[in-house]
C-alpha cells in the first residue's frame, strides 16, 4: 500500500514538474495579444470624416509603407496589419473604438491616432491594459512629459508623440521675432482651445521680457467656424504688423486669405499643422499674398527636395501600394511625407523590438530611439528618446514661403532644437 | 403606462434577458449594450417630456452634458463615489430643467424646437469658455474608471430604478396632470391644473433622466469628458430615440435606445457605401424610413399588433 | 407681401431700424474700422438672410422648420462644384445648380414629407433631422471630406475706398441677395402661381375650393426653398473661401436666430434679421471683448431666446394671441 503511495506521489511530483516545464517553456514563447509568427496587428483611430478630415491621407500613407514593407519580408518575418478605423475627431467614439482595437481585435499597439482630445480619452485605458500608444499625431506636449511625471492621475509610460511639440514650435518664432524683428507688434490669432494656447504659451516664453509689449492682440475663433473676418478686421484695427495664425488647415486658409482681402500685408507666421503646400497652393488660388510666410518644419519637402533618395524612395512606394496619393504627394503633401516618416520609425522600433517582439520589448525599443537617418525627415534630424527624454524629434527648422501663386516653402537659417 | 398581466410578463421576461445577456456576450460587447442603457435612460426622460406633457425639446443632449460633466468634476476634485455623482447629477439637472421650463413656457412647438436647439449648441461652448474649471478642450477626466461589466450592471440598474420612478409618476396624479395638459391645455386649466407648475414639473423630470443618463454616458467614455462629445448629433439622437421608440411602451423605449445605440456599430460595415460613411447614411436614411413607414413609432406598431389580435377592448 | 409693405411705414419696429442704420452710419464714417466690419457684415448679414428666407418660405409654406434646409443648400453647392469640374463655366454652373435645387427640394416634399406632413409636427422635424444626417452622408461619401476650390463669382478684386477695403466678391453677395429678394417678391406678387402659393399656405381649403392645387404649390414652395439654400450656399462658398461638408453649419444656426429675430412668417423680416444679426455680430466681436469665440453664437441663441419669449413672433411677424 505505502509502495503504491509512494508511487502516486512520485508520479504527481514527476506531473507537477513536467507541468512546471511545459508551462515554463510556454511561457518563454508565450506571445502577446497581436503578434503571431507571421503577423502583427496594429490600429489607429483617425478623422477620416468632419471637421478634422483634411489629415485624412495621412493614415494612407502609413498603410503604403506598411505594405512595401510586407512586400520586401516584413518584420522579422510578420507582415504588419494596419486598421485604420475613424472616430471623426469625437472621443466618445474615439473610446469605443479603441476598446474594439484592444479587447476585440486584439492589436499589439495604437499607431498614429490624431488628435489631443482623443489621446486623452484614451490614454488611461490604454496605459492600465499596457498597450502601447504609440506616435500619437499630435504636437501636444503631454505626451512627452507625461511619460516620467503624473498627468491626470498617474504617468503614461505607454503612450508617446512623434513630431516636435507645439509650445517648441512657437518658442522657436518667438525667439526668431525677439532677435529679428523686436519692436514687432503681433497679433494673433488662434483656434480658441488648448491646441491654441499651447502655441500662443510657447511664442510667450520665445519672446521672453519683450512677451507683453511685443503681443499686440490674440482675436480667438471656434473650431467649428467658417469665416474669421472679424477677427482679421480687429487685429488689423489694433495696429499690429505682424500676424501669427494659429489654426488648423480651414481656417488658415481662410485667415491668409482675408488678410489680403481686407488689405492687410502683415508678416506672418503659420503653425506647421497647415503649412503643408496643397493648403499654401489653395490660399493663393484664392487670392491670398503668401509671399513671405513664414513656419517651420521637420520633413523633407517632395517638392524642394525631390532629388534627394528619401523623397524619391516615398514616391515609388506610393506610386506601387497607394497610387492615389502620388498626384498630391508630387505638389509637395507634407502629410503624406508625414505618414512615411511616421511608419519607418515604427518599423525600425519593431526591429529593434527583437526577434520576437512583445509589447515590452517594443517599448524598451521606443525609449531608446537614436535614428539619424530616417529618409523622410529633413536632413539631420536625429530621432532620440531615452528614459529621460519622451520627445522623439526636438529640431525643426524655419521655412519661407517664395513664388507666390505657384512658388514653395524655401528652408531659413539651421536646424533648431527646442531644448526640453 | 398602464400595464396589463402581458405587460407584466414583458416586463420580467425583458428585465431576465438584459440580466441574463452579459453572461453570454464578451466584455467589449457589454460596454456596448450600457450604451443602448445610456439611450434608454435619456429617451425615457425625453418620452416624458414630449409624450406626456407634450413639450418638444431637441436639446437634451445639453442636459447629458450638465449631468457628465457633473460626475467628472466631482471625481475628479473630490473623489466622489461614482454612483453617488449620479444622485447629484440627477438633483442638479432637475434644478436646470426647472430653469429652462420656465421660460418655456411661453413658447410651444417650433419656437420650443429652436430655444432648445439653440441650448443643445450652446452649452458645449460654455465649457470651451470656463476652461479653468470645465477643463476647455482637454476635459475633464474622473479620478476613477470602471470595467464593462460594472457599467453594465450600473447602467441597467439604474435604468430599471428610473423605468420604476417613471411609471409611478405616470400613474399617480401627476401623470394624469401631464395628459391632461397633453391633450388639451384649455380643458386642463379649467379644470384646475396649475399650467405652469406641471409643464415645468415635466421639464425638471425629463432634465434629470437625462443628467444621469450623462453620467453613464461619462463614465462608458473611459470617464473623460469633453465639448466634443455632446456636440448637437447627441441630441438628435436622443430625440430619434424617441420618435422610433413611439409613446408609452417599454419595448418602445428599448428598441428605440437599441437603433440608437447599436446602429452606428452595425452600420460600419456596410457595403458598398464603405465604412467611414456607411454609418451616416444608414442612419439618415433609417430614420426617414422609419417616420414614413411608422409614424407612431415601435409602440405605433406594438398596439397596432395588438389590435389586430384581441378583440375591441373596453380599457 | 405688398400690404406688409405698406404697414413696414407705420411699424414701431421701423424706428428701430432706421435707429440702427443711422447708428451704423455715423460709426463707419467715423472709424475705418467700424466701417469694414460693416460691410463684412453685411455681406455675411446676406448669406444668413438668404437660408433664413429659405426657412421662412418652407415654414409660410408648411409649418415646418427644416433642420436640413443648410445640409440641402451645401448639397447643391457641391452639385455646382461637380459641373465646374466637369468643365462647365462657373454662371452657367451656377444656374444649372438652381434648377437641379428646384427639382431637388421639389422631389423632397413629395417623396418624404408629404407622407408626413399630417401626422405630427414631430414626425416631420424627425423626418428632416434624418435628411440632415442622410444628405451630409451622402456628400462625404461622393465627395470626401477634404477642402475642395471653387473659382470665385465675383473675381478676386479688392477696391480701397477711403481707407476701407471692400472686396468684389462682398459687393456682389449683397446685390445677388437683394435681386434674389425681388425676384421672389415678385414672384409672389405678380404671377398666379404665386398667388396660388399664398392661398395654399394660408387657406388651404377655401383653396382647393377655387382650384389651386394645394399639394402643388407646397412642393414648389419647397423648390423655391432650395433655390434659395443653393443661393445662400454658393455666396457662402465664395465668402469663404474653400468648399467642404461643414459650409452651412454654423450658418443654418444663425439663419435659426435670423428667421425668428425677424419673424418666422416673414420674408422680408428674415433678410432684414440676418443682415443685422451679421452686422452686429461683428461689431461686437470687435468692441465687446468678453464675448469672445466661444460665446458669438451663445449670444445670437440669446439674441433669439430674448425675442421668443419678448416677441414670438419677432420684428416684423404678427403677434398670435394664445390665452391660457
Amino acid at each position: 500500500m505505502r509502495n503504491k503511495g509512494r508511487m502516486l506521489g512520485a508520479l504527481a511530483a514527476a506531473v507537477a514538474v513536467a507541468g512546471f516545464a511545459v508551462s515554463a517553456a510556454a511561457g518563454a514563447h508565450q506571445t502577446d495579444p497581436g503578434i503571431t509568427k507571421t503577423s502583427i496587428k496594429i490600429g489607429g483611430t483617425f478623422p477620416l470624416t468632419g471637421v478634422a478630415s483634411a489629415y485624412k491621407t495621412i493614415p494612407l500613407a502609413e498603410k503604403a509603407y506598411f505594405d512595401y514593407v510586407n512586400a520586401h519580408g516584413g518584420v522579422n518575418g510578420r507582415k504588419i496589419d494596419f486598421s485604420i478605423l475613424d472616430d471623426a475627431y469625437n472621443p466618445a467614439q474615439t473610446v469605443p473604438l479603441v476598446q474594439q482595437l484592444v479587447e476585440q481585435d486584439k492589436v499589439f499597439a495604437i499607431l498614429g491616432s490624431l488628435g489631443t482630445a482623443p489621446g486623452l480619452a484614451t490614454w488611461g485605458y490604454v496605459n492600465s491594459h499596457k498597450v502601447p500608444q504609440v506616435f500619437l499625431a499630435s504636437g501636444d506636449s503631454y505626451w512627452g512629459f507625461c511619460a516620467h511625471q503624473a498627468c491626470a492621475g498617474g504617468t503614461k509610460p505607454y503612450t508617446i508623440g512623434w513630431q516636435p511639440d507645439y509650445p517648441a514650435e512657437s518658442r522657436m518664432y518667438g525667439k526668431y521675432i525677439a532677435k529679428n524683428t523686436p519692436n514687432a507688434k503681433i497679433g494673433i490669432i488662434y483656434q480658441n482651445d488648448a491646441f491654441g494656447k499651447n502655441y500662443i504659451n510657447g511664442l510667450k516664453q520665445g519672446l521672453g521680457s519683450k512677451a507683453s509689449s511685443a503681443i499686440c492682440d490674440q482675436e480667438g475663433f471656434a473650431a467649428t467656424d467658417t469665416t474669421v473676418t472679424q477677427q482679421i478686421l480687429t487685429l488689423k484695427g489694433k495696429g499690429c504688423d505682424t500676424l501669427f495664425i494659429v489654426a488648423t488647415p480651414s481656417q488658415a486658409i481662410t485667415s491668409l486669405v482675408t488678410a489680403t482681402k481686407v488689405g492687410w500685408s502683415p508678416t506672418t507666421y503659420l503653425s506647421n499643422v497647415s503649412a503643408n503646400r496643397i493648403f499654401m497652393l489653395l490660399a493663393a488660388k484664392n487670392g491670398a499674398n503668401i509671399d513671405g510666410v513664414i513656419s517651420s518644419s521637420y520633413l523633407l519637402s517632395p517638392t524642394v527636395n525631390a532629388s534627394s533618395s528619401g523623397v524619391k524612395f516615398g514616391a515609388a512606394i506610393l506610386a506601387q501600394y497607394q497610387s492615389a496619393l502620388s498626384a498630391s504627394y508630387a505638389s509637395g503633401d507634407s502629410n503624406v511625407i508625414y505618414g512615411l516618416g511616421v511608419a519607418w520609425t515604427f518599423v525600425r522600433a519593431l526591429q529593434n523590438a527583437g526577434k520576437n517582439p512583445t509589447r515590452a520589448t517594443l517599448e524598451k525599443a521606443l525609449h531608446s530611439m537614436n535614428y539619424a537617418n530616417n529618409p523622410f525627415v529633413y536632413t539631420g534630424i536625429k530621432i532620440q528618446t531615452s528614459s529621460k527624454d519622451n520627445f522623439p524629434i526636438e529640431q525643426e527648422i524655419m521655412i519661407k514661403w517664395a513664388g507666390g501663386a505657384s512658388g514653395d516653402w524655401q528652408t531659413t537659417g539651421s536646424l533648431q532644437a527646442s531644448g526640453h | 403606462m398602464r400595464l396589463s398581466r402581458a405587460d407584466l410578463f414583458g416586463v420580467v421576461a425583458g428585465a431576465a434577458l438584459i440580466a441574463v445577456l452579459p453572461f453570454l456576450i464578451s466584455d467589449y460587447h457589454q460596454a456596448l449594450f450600457a450604451q443602448v442603457a445610456v439611450f434608454f435612460i435619456a429617451i425615457l426622460g425625453l418620452n416624458i417630456l414630449v409624450g406626456y406633457s407634450g413639450q418638444i425639446s431637441i436639446g437634451h443632449g445639453a442636459f447629458m452634458a450638465i449631468g457628465g460633466y457633473t460626475t467628472a468634476i466631482l471625481s475628479r476634485d473630490h473623489h466622489t463615489n461614482l454612483v453617488l455623482t449620479m444622485v447629484f447629477a440627477f438633483a442638479i439637472c432637475f434644478v436646470f430643467g426647472l430653469v429652462v421650463g420656465l421660460p418655456a413656457l411661453r413658447l410651444s412647438g417650433v419656437y420650443l424646437a429652436l430655444a432648445t436647439f439653440a441650448l443643445a449648441v450652446s452649452v458645449p461652448q460654455i465649457a470651451l469658455k470656463f476652461d479653468k474649471f470645465l477643463g476647455g478642450s482637454n476635459g475633464v477626466q474622473s479620478a476613477k474608471t470602471v470595467s464593462h461589466t460594472w457599467l453594465y450592471g450600473a447602467s441597467w440598474t439604474t435604468a430599471a430604478i428610473l423605468f420604476v420612478l417613471a411609471w409611478l409618476i405616470l400613474r399617480g396624479r401627476l401623470g394624469r396632470a401631464f395628459r391632461a395638459v397633453r391633450d388639451s391645455e384649455v380643458a386642463a386649466t379649467s379644470s384646475g391644473i396649475a399650467l405652469p407648475i406641471y409643464k415645468t414639473l415635466a421639464f425638471g423630470i425629463s432634465a434629470a433622466f437625462a443628467g444621469v443618463a450623462g453620467s453613464l454616458f461619462v463614465m462608458a467614455t473611459n470617464g473623460f469628458a469633453q465639448p466634443n462629445e455632446f456636440e448637437v448629433i447627441l441630441s438628435l439622437q436622443i430625440l430619434v430615440g424617441a420618435a422610433v421608440a413611439g409613446l408609452g411602451s417599454l419595448w418602445g423605449i428599448l428598441a428605440g435606445a437599441a437603433f440608437v445605440g447599436l446602429l452606428p456599430t452595425i452600420s460600419k460595415d456596410v457595403p458598398v457605401v464603405g465604412s467611414a460613411h456607411g454609418q451616416d447614411v444608414v442612419f439618415g436614411l433609417l430614420v426617414v424610413l422609419v417616420m414614413l413607414l411608422m409614424p407612431q413609432g415601435f409602440a405605433g406598431v406594438l398596439a397596432a399588433l395588438k389590435r389586430l389580435r384581441t378583440r375591441p377592448d373596453t380599457s | 407681401m405688398g400690404a406688409r409693405l405698406l404697414s413696414f411705414a407705420v411699424r414701431p419696429v421701423n424706428a428701430l431700424l432706421i435707429t440702427a442704420a443711422v447708428f451704423l452710419l455715423i460709426g463707419s464714417l467715423q472709424s475705418t474700422i467700424f466701417a469694414q466690419q460693416t460691410v463684412a457684415g453685411l455681406a455675411q448679414g446676406a448669406v444668413y438672410g438668404s437660408l433664413a428666407l429659405a426657412l421662412v418660405l418652407i415654414y409660410r409654406a408648411t409649418e415646418v422648420i427644416n433642420f436640413a434646409q443648410g445640409e440641402l443648400a451645401m448639397a447643391t453647392t457641391y452639385v455646382a462644384y461637380q459641373l465646374i469640374q466637369w468643365g462647365v463655366s462657373y454662371w452657367l454652373a451656377f444656374f444649372l445648380t438652381l434648377v437641379l435645387a428646384f427639382a431637388i427640394g421639389f422631389v423632397t416634399q413629395v417623396l418624404v414629407i408629404r407622407p408626413v406632413m399630417h401626422k405630427s409636427v414631430i414626425a416631420v422635424v424627425i423626418v428632416t433631422v434624418g435628411l440632415f444626417v442622410l444628405i451630409d452622408g451622402l456628400v462625404v461619401w461622393k465627395w470626401g471630406g477634404d477642402i475642395k476650390f471653387m473659382p470665385a463669382p465675383f473675381g478676386q478684386q479688392v477696391y480701397h475706398w477711403g481707407g476701407v477695403a471692400v472686396a468684389r466678391q462682398d459687393i456682389g453677395t449683397i446685390l445677388l441677395t437683394i435681386a434674389t429678394v425681388i425676384v421672389l417678391w415678385a414672384l409672389f406678387q405678380f404671377t398666379k402661381i404665386g398667388l396660388g402659393m399664398r392661398a395654399a399656405a394660408l387657406h388651404p381649403t377655401p383653396a382647393r375650393l377655387v382650384g389651386v392645387r394645394v399639394d402643388w404649390m407646397l412642393a414648389i414652395g419647397w423648390g423655391l426653398a432650395a433655390v434659395l439654400g443653393a443661393v445662400a450656399g454658393l455666396m457662402a462658398e465664395a465668402n469663404q473661401y474653400i468648399l467642404q461638408p461643414s459650409l452651412m453649419q454654423a450658418i443654418l444656426l444663425y439663419a435659426f436666430a435670423a428667421a425668428v429675430l425677424g419673424g418666422l412668417e416673414s420674408p422680408a423680416g428674415a433678410v432684414v434679421g440676418g443682415v443685422f444679426l451679421g452686422i452686429f455680430l461683428n461689431l461686437i466681436g470687435q468692441y465687446v471683448h468678453f464675448i469672445t469665440a466661444q460665446l458669438r453664437l451663445p449670444f445670437a441663441f440669446a439674441v433669439l431666446l430674448v425675442v421668443l419669449l419678448v416677441k414670438p413672433s419677432g420684428l416684423f411677424g404678427h403677434r398670435r394671441v394664445r390665452k391660457v
